[in-house]
């Protein structure tokens, strides 16, 4: 059953051709080109698959591509179209991320979180990153980064 | 990712093609709406559907109706909409103190609580806090809207009263009157996203009219009776609080399972139900943690 | 001819770039999702899949494999079985083939594949593959394996080819027993004043890097193997492929490994797990490129796992607290393939004295065959694994005499000189400030209450030590060039697992040549360009490597020099240079920009131009090692180029009814020598710990009574969320000089996780008095704990 769908990414719009069981994590990843969003766990229980849907974070393994038809879909290549976002920026300066495959779902994590709350306390940022696994930093270093650039009044752009 | 099994995709407008969908197909029908279950189960193949027939554009189901003595959440809320909801944090505490313990935030966005009674896992976490509110879910199907009290919503592991032709529109949960104290407590292995492996859901009204419900420990959710008969009207002191602790062992029945064991599962049942009532009554008073306080 | 100048005399002049917290050069990428990991690659249209087909059983013969249901799939461009690569692999012993040939061994084993365009119609096929399959008895219980009368999982060991320095016992099931022999233990105990003796178990784990093991491999119509992968040990992958294929007329030169950025190893993208299906399958499809990705389940049970151990420690100990003899038997689940696993054995049969001075060493360490998934290398390899129960008997022993834990390791920590269990001598290092700056830390010996009277806190500490295992010639090698702008690039073949290493080269060639970090790249390997390097494992990179690029960089320093002299006439010993330019001691004023020549040459006074593009080549490979010893006792070697060491503590708050743990402050203090980049360093601390921590509090391998592991995926196998994290974690850098390390550095990576479990264990033990000597200490455990021994009074727990 193939089904014609439109989508944006990253503001672009995207007309596609897919099957009602294509994910849409690995639609996006081989009909799009869209390489951030990685396959970690294919259950949702890891995070790395995260991308903004309607501006909101979603695990994209657990969403068939044809639900995102008509709907907008921002990943980390998206949310920098006019160069890093401070928060970005925050991670680089702090050295936050090692192997950096659970970067770009933390950083949407992140990124929502200071959009909904501007000054988020150490524990906010805890739950907002709560559901983005990273095997390698132990964590902190990733939360003193949204920390310091929700104290410089860092957040997403577009 | 590799979802290799085959199935149809509809997505009606309207409450009435959807049902009409669900009517005419013989096969087995799957209804969408959040999918973080139903997709996961459908790349495990626990699942196979020959039809999917994805709700989500269909008008009016994504509201939380102030209905005077009630609230109503309709069946495309999801979590973070009744976490971010001023209505439900004043009037249904512990519906919000349950949400914000369900998975991570980018499951809570597409998750749906009524789909997490649909899917009906004996740990899902909004059984045991639907129940001592003493909700009601509200269902359309062939025959017409059928309203089915949440004590008989849950028969069995992922078995619910709802038929193939049927679909939920909203659960509607009263609100107590007079005020309230509750506490959903919940136990997991640390203090990051995790099924529950065993709960307890309480709710403490003014007359000390106590509700306890346990969930994850016995096939479905369910009301402890007992220990609801013994607190029934009375202050909780100390002496009442153990009494109570040892029906707990009469009400429940834990597996042993790779999540936990029956013995631990047992005992931080007792020791959840301890520190629930003492949250509940103090949430009461007016004086009790603050909603979302982990109490284990 | 290179020589390598002290790095006493370059420090000595102040450091520009070494030692400071550079940011690091691979950060933007990571940040922006510039950064590409092998299954962001893209292959074109043509790209194959291949889902692999698996053994239901732990333990049996493969009677017959019928694929003609498979490949009669539309779609289905071929299906492979054992029967198309009878062929072995290994690293450090050959007993395992690409596909399962007659029998398998664990439940998941590859048995066949079955390669399609589509994923999805792979997949289906997949399961109308038909394997008859006769049952054998397994067995999953390493000490159950040493019986005599236990069934063989390998009847053909005595013919397996392997590392000169292994001793796999012939018709039984022990595929190598590494003995140390030092003094007389006897003696030794004979001579103590306690002897303390007990069993600790510690189960398997699972690496869980957050990205799976994923290979592409293309065989081009040209007869060429390139292979992507996500792997630590290129170089090595590339040895064992050609090795397995070379039935095939493949060699060496045939066959190329690219490894773009690695999304996590921790030991487990070493040597050669899932890759090898992918090399092989790649040969069968000539001309189109096949991808296998691993599910996380078959990430689970499928690739490397940290092998279990149950471990008998004897201590003898005098009253004043100096140890006498230790007795270490360690016996090991090593999995149905030990092919790597065998020298996580080996390491921890060397080493498991702990970092201590013992003058009467007994140490048996058995590879023992299970019908479980292959054991392998894991961030600690072996040291994790022995000291739990090492650490934690340390602490039993101590309070035996009456002596506090701290200062009885401090009275016995060794020091440089002191000889090694195996005959060398210990190198140089600061274990003594390690344990005095950790004590602090966490205010050792002051006592803590809770304020919750439900809770308790105790605090716990552990010294730790571990050496690079590696066979005595591995090697490193690097090439540097410089471009028309003064920038440089670095050709090396380590791997950026994450910790930083590339930064840090570039920071040891930017010092030498005195080009910042940030205008230095550093490449991710292709066997093709980019020269040798063993493995990314050892945690010995930043030592090894880090010479091969101080070596290249010095060398093109000297290239440097050569063509100003000749051009310009200073004396090369006046040279040096400072802020990417070439300067003289005798004449202030000269200052000679590096990207005025460094490509186009120096126009000398008549016209002509000398030198030219300046490139650098280095290497490096410890020539003091040996494997060479008695394979009764381990004396003669020096198999450990040196060890590093450090301590840990924590300070733990439990609550006694639900057992559940709260690390309200851990310090980690580690010797690396010199810190490179202090703040890879403190990643690597805040890192490790709570990969430690996951390991203790957390993670827990279940199977079922048939081999089959039943929490194969993060909902049930539970690694730390940004919730499950400590409450302070104090990183203690210390540096006591490597000196054959570049500016003084030695390894740090594996290191701290290491000293986790044994400081919970020791923590909880002062919190609520119970000692438990089992791994993983969950809350459960916890609890349970304290309910039984309320019930029975008896406070200790064996084996729970």
């Amino acid at each position: 059953m193939r089904m014609d769908m439109s989508v944006t990414v990253n503001g672009e719009p995207w007309l596609l051709t897919v099957e009602p069981n294509d994910v849409l994590l690995e639609t996006l990843r081989s009909k799009v080109g869209v390489k951030s969003p990685k396959i970690g766990c294919e259950r949702g229980d890891c995070g790395s698959c995260t991308v903004l849907l309607d501006g909101h974070t979603v695990r994209s393994c657990l969403v068939l591509a044809v639900e995102a038809d008509g709907h907008e879909v921002i990943t980390i290549e998206g949310l920098h179209q006019g160069g890093l976002t401070e928060l970005q920026q925050f991670f680089v300066d702090l050295n936050s991320f090692q192997c950096g495959f659970c970067a770009p779902g933390i950083v949407l994590a992140a990124a929502e979180l200071l959009e909904e709350k501007p000054q988020p306390t150490r524990e906010d940022v805890q739950v907002a990153i709560g559901g983005n696994l990273c095997r390698c930093t132990g964590y902190d270093p990733i939360i003193d980064a949204v920390l310091a650039a929700a104290n410089a009044g860092g957040k997403r752009t577009r | 990712m590799t979802i290799a099994q085959v199935f149809d995709y509809q997505r009606p407008e309207t409450l009435d093609e959807a049902v009409q969908i669900l009517a005419a197909h013989s096969g087995d029908v799957r209804v969408l709406a959040g999918g973080t279950d139903l997709v996961a189960w459908l790349r495990d193949e626990a699942v196979a559907p020959d039809l999917l027939v994805d709700i989500k554009h269909i008008e009016g189901l994504d509201q939380i109706a102030d209905e005077g003595d009630a609230l109503a959440i309709g069946s495309l809320v999801t979590f973070t909409d009744l976490l971010n909801s001023d209505l439900m944090a004043s009037r249904l505490p512990l519906i919000c103190e349950m949400s914000a313990t369900v998975g991570s935030t980018g499951i809570r966005n597409r998750a749906t609580l009524v789909g997490n009674i649909c899917s009906a896992v004996p740990s899902c976490d909004a059984g045991p806090v639907l129940l001592v509110h003493g909700a009601v879910v509200h269902t359309v199907g062939t025959s017409g809207a059928r309203r089915i009290p949440i004590e008989e919503w849950f028969l069995g592991p992922r078995m619910t009263a709802l038929t193939p032709d049927e679909i939920v529109t909203k659960v509607v949960v009263p609100v107590p009157v007079g005020g309230h104290g509750a506490a959903y407590v919940r136990l997991s292995r640390y203090e990051g996203e995790d099924l529950a492996q065993a709960s307890v859901a309480i709710l403490a009204p003014p007359d000390h009219g106590f509700r306890v419900a346990f969930g994850a420990v016995a096939a479905t959710p369910l009301r402890a009776r007992r220990i609801e008969a013994l607190l029934e009207g009375k202050a909780l002191a100390p002496g009442l609080v153990a009494e109570a602790m040892a029906l707990v062992a009469e009400e429940i029945s834990p597996i042993s399972d790779m999540r936990a064991s029956k013995e631990y599962r047992l005992r931080m049942s007792e020791v959840m139900l301890q520190r629930g009532l003492q949250a509940a009554v103090g949430r009461l008073e007016g004086d009790g943690p603050s909603y979302g306080t982990n109490l284990m | 001819m290179t020589t390598l100048r002290p790095f006493e005399e370059e420090s000595s002049r102040g450091l520009e770039f070494v030692g400071k917290s550079a940011v690091r050069i691979d950060g933007l990428e990571k940040v922006s999702g510039a950064a590409r990991y092998v299954d962001d690659l893209d292959f074109g249209p043509d790209l194959l899949h291949a889902e692999i087909v698996e053994s239901p059983y732990a333990n049996a013969m493969i009677k017959s494999i019928d694929t003609s249901a498979a490949q009669a799939v539309p779609g289905v461009t071929k299906v492979v079985t054992g029967r198309d690569f009878p062929f072995k692999f290994g690293l450090y012993m050959k007993d395992r083939y690409i596909f399962a040939q007659d029998r398998v061994r664990f439940v998941g084993e590859q048995v066949a594949a079955v390669i399609a365009r589509d994923p999805k119609v792979a997949k289906r096929a997949a399961k109308l593959v038909e394997v008859e399959y006769e049952e054998l008895l397994p067995i999953f219980d390493p000490i159950e394996a040493l019986k005599p009368d236990s069934e063989l999982i390998h009847p053909d060991l005595g013919d397996y080819t392997h590392v000169p320095w292994f001793y796999p016992h012939d018709n039984t099931n022990i595929a190598h027993w590494r003995k140390t022999r030092k003094g007389d233990v006897e003696q030794g105990f004979a001579d103590a004043d306690l002897v303390l003796e007990d069993e600790y178990t510690v189960p398997r784990y699972a690496h869980c890097a957050i990205e799976p093991h994923v290979i592409v491999g293309l065989y081009d119509q040209s007869g060429r193997l390139t292979m992507w992968s996500a792997s630590q040990s290129p170089y090595t992958q590339r040895h064992l492929f050609a090795e397995a294929l070379a039935p095939l007329g493949l060699t060496h030169k045939d066959v190329r490994v690219i490894t773009p950025y690695v999304g996590g190893g921790f030991g487990g993208k070493a040597g050669v797990s899932m890759e090898i299906m992918g090399a092989a399958i790649a040969t069968s499809v000539k001309g189109h490129p096949v991808k296998i990705r691993f599910t996380r389940e078959q990430e689970f049970y499928n690739t490397y796992q940290r092998q279990g151990v149950v471990a008998h420690i004897k201590m003898g100990v005098k009253k004043d607290g100096i140890i006498t003899a230790i007795q270490h038997i360690l016996n090991w689940d090593a999995g149905a393939y030990v092919e790597y696993g065998a020298n996580v054995v080996n390491a921890a049969g060397l080493s498991a004295t702990g970092p201590y001075r013992i003058p009467n060493v007994w140490i048996d360490s058995k590879c023992i065959y299970t019908n479980l998934p292959p054991g392998g290398p894991y961030r600690g390899f072996g040291y994790s694994e022995f000291m739990f129960g090492l650490e934690s008997h340390v602490d039993r022993v101590a309070e035996a005499i009456g002596m506090d834990p701290v200062a009885f390791r401090r009275t016995n920590a060794i020091r440089e000189g002191d000889i090694l269990a195996y005959g060398a001598e210990m190198n140089s290092s600061g274990l003594i400030e390690a344990i005095d700056r950790t004590a602090a830390a966490i205010e050792w010996g002051k006592e803590e209450t809770a304020a919750d009277p439900n809770k308790a806190i105790g605090k716990g500490f552990a010294a730790f030590w571990k050496a690079p295992a590696m066979p005595p010639n591995a090697s490193s090698a690097s090439f540097l060039k410089f471009n028309e702008d003064g920038s440089m690039n670095i050709t090396v073949s380590g791997m950026e697992l994450g910790q930083g290493y590339l930064t840090a080269m570039a920071q040891i060639a930017g010092e030498v040549l005195a080009v910042p970090p940030s205008k230095i790249r550093v490449e991710t390997p292709d066997t093709d360009r980019n020269p040798y390097e063993w493995q990314t494992v050892a945690s010995h990179v930043t030592w090894s490597c880090g010479n091969a690029v101080h070596a290249a960089a010095v060398e093109a320093r000297e290239k440097i020099f050569d063509v100003v002299h000749r051009v310009h006439g200073y004396e090369e010993e006046s040279l040096y240079l400072e802020d990417e330019s070439v300067r003289s001691s005798t004449d202030p004023e000269f200052k000679l920009p590096l990207r005025d020549f460094v490509i186009e040459g120096l126009e000398d006074s008549d016209g002509t131009f000398k030198g030219g593009p300046i490139v650098g080549s280095g290497k490096f490979m410890p020539e003091f090692t040996s494997t060479r010893s008695d394979p009764e006792t381990s004396q003669g070697g020096h198999p450990n180029v040196h060890y590093t060491v450090g301590a840990a503590g924590v300070v733990l708050e439990v609550d006694r009814e639900t057992g559940r743990m709260k690390v309200k402050k851990v310090a980690l203090a580690v010797d690396v020598g010199k810190a490179i980049n202090p703040s890879l360093i403190e990643g690597q601390i805040t890192g490790g710990i709570v990969q430690g921590l996951a390991t203790v509090l957390y993670e827990d391998m279940r199977f079922s009574e048939k081999g089959k592991l039943l929490n194969a995926n993060f909902t049930d196998y539970k690694i730390p969320t940004a919730h499950d994290i400590p409450v302070e974690t104090i990183p203690i850098i210390i540096e006591v000089a490597q000196p054959d390390g570049p500016f003084g550095a030695r390894g740090v990576g594996e290191h701290t996780m290491i000293p986790a479990a044994p400081i919970i264990g020791n923590a909880i033990k002062d919190a609520l008095g119970v000692r438990i000597t089992s791994m993983p200490i969950t809350a459960e455990k916890v609890a349970l704990t304290v309910m039984r021994e309320k019930t029975t009074s008896n406070g200790d727990c064996n084996g729970c």
